[in-house]
């Protein structure tokens, strides 16, 4: 049984080959949806998630070149690892295959060995893809995190998926969450503070400064004559 | 009618040389004229506002108090630097920033009085609607002469336990001098703060209007002493309270 199984879609219009190949990925843990044409494994690949794709090459109807086309045109499936099914015999359709973005081919007769090994290996990039797809995810839930502090939006539990990565993107969310979880609660001080405004003065001690000025001989002359002083009706002119 | 309107704070930092120099050119906008007159003859600022270079200036306020030069002749036409579209028109007079002539004030002081006759010449010579005086913070005798001569006198604050004490003295000595039109203009609001909840605190403290609370801003700090926030940012919310401030200083 292989250490890290995933779910993979077989799609040969030869029964025996199916079911070789079926049994023999279910053997090593692997999940596996076979069906025995293209229309078929288009349909499948609509209905559910896959790791890897085995394609056999010559198919009625739809034939493998026709479905690698349609996966590798579509966003959604694009990123899925294709193994090409061949005859060793047709060299010419492995290559045009490759051209046209199979990942790798399976030559008939299959041998365990050989199809463990290009399955592992499909599946190791389909798994590296989604680790860099979710990277990019939970980089992009840090931007939008960020740009919900500025709008007031922010809310701490929107980062704990990233938080809890052990990596140094977890550590950032880990950061920003304790910083943005500070910012608040010096934000909530200061309304808090406001609501609570007072504005307090020591009358006595202004009293004292009042007079320190207004008893000055300047003051009492400058307090005569002010409306006098001023533009207007009393002015001096 | 022209009047004056002193533009004060009892501590340094408020903000009121700012105020004071957009509000002026807001007025000049709506087609006033309007004399700014820097009496900050310790720390003279304003004038770096309004973008002159003193080192081109061969005349100030100092100069007029001692009685070397006519105030008219101290008095800058700033309009066209500012926006050769002003309909009004603004006129400075600032303070010297030379250390010389700092150190002669501090020294040998001045006849306050002449304060006085200057300003009403310049009202009178340049036809000034509005004569601005930005003052020395703190209350000492020109700043005492300037608010006696004032028809409005506007406070500003920061909501700010150091600015409430000095602010109710302020109130206070402009009350015994009968200033007829008392305004207080709350700058450096934190944003958190509710605007309308500040203003009301500082109405009912003061039993005094206020004409506008202007909240922090990262971009008038930035262009704080580097131009006229006003007309660099016509539509910023900021800029919409200046109007507010204007509006009500003329009223």
């Amino acid at each position: 049984m292989t250490e890290r199984p995933g779910c993979v879609l077989v799609a040969d219009d030869d029964m025996v080959n199916r079911l070789l190949l079926a049994r023999g990925l279910e053997r090593d843990g692997h999940r596996v949806r076979a069906v025995a044409n293209g229309l078929e494994a288009l349909e499948a690949l609509r209905d559910g998630l896959f790791d890897c794709v085995l394609l056999d090459v010559l198919m009625p109807g739809m034939d493998g070149y026709q479905v690698l086309e349609c996966i590798r045109s579509q966003p959604k499936f694009r990123h899925i690892p294709v193994i090409m099914i061949s005859a060793l015999d047709d060299i010419e359709s492995v290559v045009r295959c490759i051209e046209m973005g199979a990942d790798d081919y399976l030559p008939k007769p299959f041998d365990a060995v050989i199809l463990r090994a290009r399955i592992n290996a499909g599946l190791a990039r389909k798994r590296l893809h989604d680790l860099e797809q979710e990277y990019l995810e939970n980089v992009g839930h840090v931007v939008e995190a960020a740009a919900d502090v500025e709008t007031g939006r922010f809310e701490s539990r929107q980062l704990d998926g990233v938080a809890g990565r052990d990596d140094a993107l977890g550590q950032l969310a880990r950061v920003f969450q304790r910083m943005a979880a500070e910012v608040r609660s010096r934000e909530d001080r200061l309304k808090q503070e406001v609501r609570q405004l007072r504005i307090e003065i020591d009358d006595a001690r202004a009293a004292r400064q009042v007079a320190e000025i207004t008893q000055t001989e300047y003051f009492q002359d400058l307090q005569a004559k002010a409306s006098k002083l001023r533009l207007g009706p009393d002015s001096q002119e | 009618m022209s009047r004056i309107i002193s533009v004060h704070s009892f501590r340094g930092g408020t903000g009121k040389s700012n105020t004071a120099a957009n509000v002026a050119v807001l007025l000049a906008a709506e087609g006033q004229r309007v004399g700014v007159v820097d009496t900050d003859i310790q720390s003279p600022g304003i004038h770096t506002l309004f973008g002159l270079n003193q080192e081109a200036v061969r005349f100030s306020l100092n100069q007029y108090l001692w009685g070397t030069c006519d105030i008219l002749q101290a008095a800058h036409d700033m309009t066209a630097s500012l926006d050769a579209g002003l309909r009004g028109r603004v006129y400075l007079v600032p303070s010297s920033i030379k250390a010389n002539d700092i150190a002669r004030v501090m020294r040998d002081g001045y006849d306050v009085g002449l304060l006085n006759e200057g300003f009403r010449q310049l009202v009178k010579e340049l036809s000034l609607d509005v004569l601005m005086l930005d003052t020395h913070p703190g209350l000492n005798e020109e700043t005492l002469l300037s608010i006696a001569m004032s028809n409005t006198l506007a406070i500003v604050l920061r909501p700010d336990h150091q600015d409430y004490e000095g602010t109710s003295v302020t109130l206070s000595v402009a009350r015994k001098l009968n200033v007829p039109d008392l305004v207080l203009v709350v700058n450096k609001a934190p944003p958190v703060f509710d605007p309308e909840q500040v203003r009301e605190r500082v109405e009912t403290a003061y039993a005094c209007e206020v004409a506008a609370v202007l909240p922090h801003s990262d971009e008038l700090m930035a262009l704080s002493s580097a131009g006229i926030f006003a007309l660099r940012s016509p539509d910023h919310p900021v800029t919409g309270l200046l109007h507010q401030i204007a509006a009500r200083l003329t009223a």
